[in-house]
């Protein structure tokens, strides 16, 4: 009765001569896997294009209505382009099924796992911030 | 007649000095145990614990007291005012009272009563008293469950306590500590009777109300107890009285099982901290370690193991020092 | 307060829905009388948000991220039940490799919930400790899955006809060393709970689920093979690669809360044993079944399939009217049968056995308002 007792003692003790395994969060943060779904955000070609040709498949397929208010336009050459593209980022629920709907893969989640802010407003992303060059939301530049 | 105003003064000065004493040595010790729970109970929880406020934290709990100073008094609507608030006050008073007795070192002693153990357990019994009034007046459901449990949990390990406590007396023949220490020159009481030292912890645990007895603040069966109702500098009274509390059965602890402040080298106040403190690293340890008794086993427990085994600890122990 | 002359001897005591023990938003109106419960009666609904209304108005890949959500603990056997179900409805067979990716996971799955409960009901006995200890434990877990899925909670792995992405060398090592890690761990449960004393008297002969009783109430899961009955879905209706596999039922003898908890620890174990022999019979092949429509539209027709969670018999019962959407989708949950069974439970016993009891049946209470 007594011994499984000391036992457990035994094995508290032994637990505070080991090495913490806390990360101290805001400091340091953990590393997601490479296949981590984060934000949304809309990826640029190496010419600084957006590859989305705005065929709305990510907006239909969301199941939380988080992708909204696409507007296309045409170019010179008949491609089309979004001018206006939203991300809403209170809605989103980070299933990933944009990402595979894309056609182009044009739509993908980032490593962010982070969406405290002050002002919820900052989290609806417009076309700009949703566009991967102009977020460059990586971690520690998120707030 | 001018040999008694003299007297007096000194002794009024030794007791306002005392009392800077005490009172500053509540606040740091209170401000050190809670930070020492905190790491105790990080590290063996594989974490570091507070790191943020100062090195290591050390600061951490000073920043809490701030936070806790600031905050606003509630006072429930619903509550027995008068009663309610002066539960905190009764639970600390008590406490500091404890403090004159306790023998820090030969000479470092506010008051060298020849009652000193029987003043302690006298006033610690009071603390009792003050959960019951801060659970009742709260009107709150939880609290006067938690009171209840406190009253019938500290009447049921007070008896043990003293039949402990008895047996070193029995041993030493006096109730005075500074004797129970000069008693074990030769070697520690923990040696002679580690039965009673067993039993002394255990009930000094359930005393404090720490896990695995913590029975009147049970978080996840009672919310917090009978602290429920109360915020800001009133809670953290109860927090400081059960800190001081710990220090003062640790003490009473290290006095009467472990040599008081006698070891080598180092000054006596030293060793009497260092015992102390391990006797509360002890307590913090089980806590730490021990899911919590339900309440009727704490009570069975009490009655039908504690009790006959004090006793016959008792008995043992007259027998031995009568042959 | 009463009129005096007025004598009353129960009291009704709130236990919830903001109580540190119910995990969630549970609220249960406790009548007492003194420390013991006259009557106890679960009030639900505090988390409804209506997932089966939201079926019918999305369609089926669009239904599937839900289904992580109705229980997050073990999200991923919820997400393999609704794409079983549409599987069935749609007449897809699922490639080898995908059965088996999906086994392995979902076991994994299997053990963060037992660990979750395992240190969330330690807790609820007052020990802060291997709550902590399981946390590490389950994070180990939680990476790996992170590294396959790509989530660490709400997973929404599973597609229908398969997975969407395959298992790498990495993950395959790192399910190996977790195994050894784990079962090397068993030795401090043990000594921290298990053997100790405290624990035992708290657990044992306390808040007894009779096999009469549960067969009754529908209870399944770890609660029912605590009260000795041997069933579970993976065995009587075996699906997806579970046939393939050797792993035994644990089953308790008594149905008290000690049996519950030796049966979910042995449960750990079989999921243990099951991962090693996915991981090591692992076929090669494709991941996606290839003749998956692109656009879900399944035939008119009604299918029920049910999947061992963590929890119990979950059941998914779908009415398709050959539209893009299901006409209906009722979700069994088997937290609200064992919830069912609380009061008869708490009934003339005391609130901290009541804590024990409510802690013991290991209720997930979104999944309950679902």
């Amino acid at each position: 009765m007594i011994i499984p007792l000391l036992k457990g003692l035994a094995t508290t003790l032994k637990a505070c001569f080991s090495k913490p395994i806390t990360l101290q969060y805001p400091e340091v943060k953990r590393p997601v896997a490479p296949r981590f779904r984060g934000h949304p955000e809309l990826v640029i070609n190496d010419d600084g294009d957006r590859r989305c040709v705005a065929c709305t498949l990510c907006m239909v397929v969301c199941p939380s209505n988080a992708i909204r208010g696409i507007e296309a336009a045409e170019g010179e050459n008949h491609e089309k382009y979004p001018v206006a593209f939203t991300i809403d980022l209170t809605r989103c629920i980070f299933c990933g099924f944009c990402q595979e709907a894309c056609p182009k893969a044009a739509i993908k989640l980032n490593n962010l796992y982070e969406l405290a802010q002050y002002d919820k407003s900052r989290l609806i992303l417009d076309i700009d911030k949703a566009t991967q060059e102009k977020s460059q939301l990586r971690m520690a530049d998120w707030l | 007649m001018e040999q008694l105003t003299q007297f007096s003064a000194t002794e009024l000065a030794r007791m306002i000095a005392g009392l800077i004493g005490v009172i500053a040595l509540v606040s740091v010790n209170a401000l050190f145990l809670i930070w020492m729970e905190r790491k105790v109970a990080a590290h063996m929880q594989l974490r570091p614990g507070p790191m943020e406020v100062g090195p290591h934290g050390a600061i951490q709990t000073i920043a809490d007291a701030v936070k806790l100073l600031g905050k606003e008094l509630i006072t429930p609507e619903e509550v027995d005012r008068p009663i309610y608030l002066l539960a905190p006050i009764v639970v600390f008073l008590p406490v500091l009272l404890c403090f004159l007795v306790v023998p820090f070192s030969q000479s470092l002693i506010i008051r060298d009563m020849n009652v000193g153990i029987v003043l302690i357990l006298a006033f610690s019994t009071l603390t009792v008293l003050a959960i019951l009034m801060g659970g009742w007046a709260s009107n709150n459901k939880y609290a006067v469950f938690g009171a209840f449990r406190s009253v019938a949990q500290n009447i049921a390990y007070e008896i043990p306590l003293l039949l402990t406590v008895m047996s070193i007396i029995l041993m030493v023949g006096s109730f005075r500590l500074t004797d129970i220490v000069a008693a074990q020159s030769r070697y520690w009481y923990i040696f002679v009777q580690p039965l009673a030292f067993i039993l002394y912890i255990i009930c000094a645990t359930a005393e404090t109300n720490r896990t695995p007895f913590d029975l009147p603040e049970a978080e996840s069966e009672l919310v917090a107890g009978f602290h429920t109702e109360y915020s800001g500098m009133r809670f953290a009274l109860f927090f400081l009285a059960e800190y001081t509390n710990m220090f003062i059965v640790s003490a009473v602890g290290a006095v009467l099982f472990l040599g008081g402040w006698r070891g080598p080298i180092l000054p006596g106040i030293f060793w009497f901290l260092i015992k102390v403190y391990a006797l509360i690293f002890l307590i913090m340890w089980f806590r730490w370690t021990f899911p919590r008794v339900r309440f009727d086993q704490l009570i069975t427990f009490a009655w039908k193991i504690l009790i006959p085994l004090a006793f016959a600890n008792l008995l043992i122990t007259a027998l031995v020092l009568k042959l | 307060m009463l009129e005096p002359g007025i004598e009353e001897k129960t009291f009704v005591l709130n236990l919830g829905p903001q109580h540190p023990s119910t995990h969630g938003v549970l609220r249960i109106l406790l009548e007492m009388d003194g420390e013991y419960i006259a009557k106890a009666d679960p009030v639900i609904g505090y988390g409804h948000r209506g997932h089966e209304h939201m079926a019918e108005n999305r369609n089926y890949l669009q239904f599937l991220p839900n289904m992580g959500r109705v229980d997050y603990l073990h999200a991923l056997a919820y997400n393999q039940c609704w794409c079983m179900a549409v599987e069935k409805l749609l007449g897809i067979t699922v490639p080898e490799r995908a059965e088996f990716i999906r086994v392995i996971t979902n076991e994994l799955n299997r053990i963060t919930s037992h660990l979750l409960w395992f240190g969330a009901y330690l807790m609820d006995l007052g020990a802060f400790t291997p709550f902590l200890y399981c946390f590490d434990d389950r994070e180990h877990i939680l990476d790996l899955l992170d590294r396959v899925t790509g989530s660490r909670l709400t997973y929404c792995y599973y597609r229908f006809g398969g997975v969407p992405s395959d298992i790498d060398r990495e993950f395959i090592d790192g399910c190996f060393a977790f195994i050894d890690r784990f079962r090397s761990r068993w030795k401090d449960y043990d000594n921290l709970v298990t053997k100790n004393v405290i624990f035992i008297n708290r657990t044992k002969g306390v808040g007894i689920i009779t096999p009469e009783m549960a067969l009754k109430y529908g209870i399944t899961g770890p609660n029912l093979r605590g009260s000795g009955i041997p069933y579970d879905i993976r065995k009587s209706e075996p699906y997806s690669a579970y046939p393939l596999f050797n792993f035994e039922i644990p089953i308790g003898e008594n149905g008290d809360i000690f049996d519950r908890y030796v049966v979910r620890l042995a449960e750990m174990e079989q999921s243990l044993r099951i991962v090693e022999q996915a991981l090591v019979k692992l076929p090669n092949g494709p991941i996606m079944a290839e003749k998956v429509p692109k656009r879900i539209k399944p035939p008119a027709g009604e299918v029920y399939q049910a999947v061992e969670t963590a929890r119990g018999e979950f059941g998914i019962y779908i009415v398709s009217q050959g539209e893009v959407k299901p006409y209906r989708v009722k979700l069994r949950v088997p937290s609200f049968a064992t919830l069912s069974f609380f009061p008869e439970m708490a009934k003339d016993n005391l609130v901290a056995d009541a804590v024990a009891n409510l802690g013991s049946i290991d209720v997930v209470i979104p999944e309950i308002d679902r």
